[in-house]
């Protein structure tokens, strides 16, 4: 099973996230809620795909991102992105992430893109 | 177009045969007369098992027009009753938030009538019910390879969300956006909604069932169908199922029984 780091500020996005993507058949290998705990649990949990949202406390999900690829060039991210910040997916697609969703999401666009990502 | 005379289909309790005389300002038929300055909107529709193109005036005619069907649309779309705006748009940009590759920047219209807007050009002519409007704001993007300021138009379809974009002078961007902003408002619900009523309204629309949103926020099945029934109220929602729960009656619980002991019985029991 594809595992899967959920990382969002918000509590209901990441329980959003992780309903939809548990019932798509993914394991949710854990949860962050900034950039620093996103690469801490990255070392730790090895997951799959994480799904990295941009704008957080702490560290945000673009700082994250190039950490993460530090780390581990291969890293599968797809960035969580609000609509108006396309830019900013702009820069994380050059930054190395692998796919973006744009909230407010539907939970099929979702999984798509995940399993799209999962099998590059 | 220049003026044309066809056979066309015309609903009038049934369907019919008749000749039609699209002219530089009206369609005509028969003994009526349609004025394009006349029409308040105009659609493709499923009309008693027909395609047709859909003219509301004070009342609404359905034509079926065959084969030429996507010409006399085109010509209706850009000469009916409409305040036009010379722009080019991408749309869609985005649906259900993901990036639509293959889509291009076109040059044409944003024209707005009674009920509607249209993205124009000779190729599409794309009706968004004003209805169906969510949001509208200023983005910037870049178009060729400059950053440019845009009208970020998002609507409902198929339950998606799509987004379109709109580039034109400032001007003419304010305008639209001053207007759209005036119909958004209008749509409103006069109640304000609380956190969880929106985070409920964010899920539906992720698509969650009903039991999984009360397991994600921890409420009971009663508090949700309250709050179901307050999104319906203020027409924001709209009831497409009703879900029955039950339980067993004596007759039931003995067929569980029978299967139970049949399940313990297999090679795996």
């Amino acid at each position: 099973m594809v595992k899967v780091l959920v990382v969002d500020d918000t509590a209901f996005m990441r329980k959003l996230l992780k309903n939809i993507l548990f019932s798509a058949g993914f394991d949710i290998a854990g949860e962050a809620e900034n950039g620093k705990q996103a690469i801490d649990l990255y070392r730790e949990l090895k997951p799959d795909i994480v799904t990295m949202d941009i704008v957080m406390p702490e560290m945000n999900g673009i700082d994250a991102l190039k950490e993460i690829k530090k780390l581990d060039p291969n890293a599968k991210v797809v960035m969580c992105t609000a609509v108006g910040q396309e830019q900013m997916v702009k820069m994380a697609i050059k930054l190395g992430a692998k796919g973006y969703i744009v909230k407010p999401f539907q939970a099929p666009k979702v999984v798509e893109e995940l399993r799209k990502v999962a099998r590059i | 177009m220049p003026e044309t005379k066809l056979i066309a289909e015309f609903f009038e309790q049934n369907w019919k045969k008749v000749e039609v005389l699209i002219t530089e300002k009206s369609l005509v038929w028969e003994k009526s007369k349609i004025d394009f300055r006349e029409v308040a909107d105009l659609e493709i529709v499923q009309h008693v098992q027909k395609e047709c193109i859909r003219i509301r005036r004070e009342k609404d005619y359905y034509f079926n027009f065959g084969e030429k069907q996507k010409q006399v649309f085109r010509f209706l779309a850009f000469n009916i009753k409409s305040d036009k705006f010379a722009v080019y748009f991408l749309s869609p940009a985005l649906r259900g938030g993901v990036l639509v590759s293959n889509s291009k920047w076109e040059k044409g219209y944003f024209s707005i009538t009674e009920s509607a807007v249209w993205f124009l050009s000779p190729e599409r002519q794309i009706r968004v019910p004003l209805n169906t409007i969510g949001s509208v704001n200023k983005d910037t993007r870049t178009v060729g390879d400059k950053s440019r300021v845009v009208l970020s138009l998002s609507h409902m379809e198929n339950k998606e969300v799509v987004t379109s974009f709109i580039l034109c002078p400032e001007t003419t961007l304010e305008l639209l956006l001053d207007y759209l902003r005036r119909i958004l408002e209008q749509q409103k619900p006069k109640e304000k909604l609380s956190d969880i009523e929106e985070q409920i309204l964010t899920m539906v629309y992720t698509g969650l069932d009903s039991s999984n949103i009360e397991s994600v926020l921890g409420i009971s099945t009663e508090e949700l169908n309250k709050i179901y029934d307050k999104f319906v109220n203020l027409g924001i929602a709209k009831v497409v199922k009703i879900r029955k729960e039950i339980e067993l009656t004596p007759k039931g619980v003995v067929i569980v029984s029978e299967s139970a002991k049949k399940l313990g019985g297999g090679k795996s029991g």
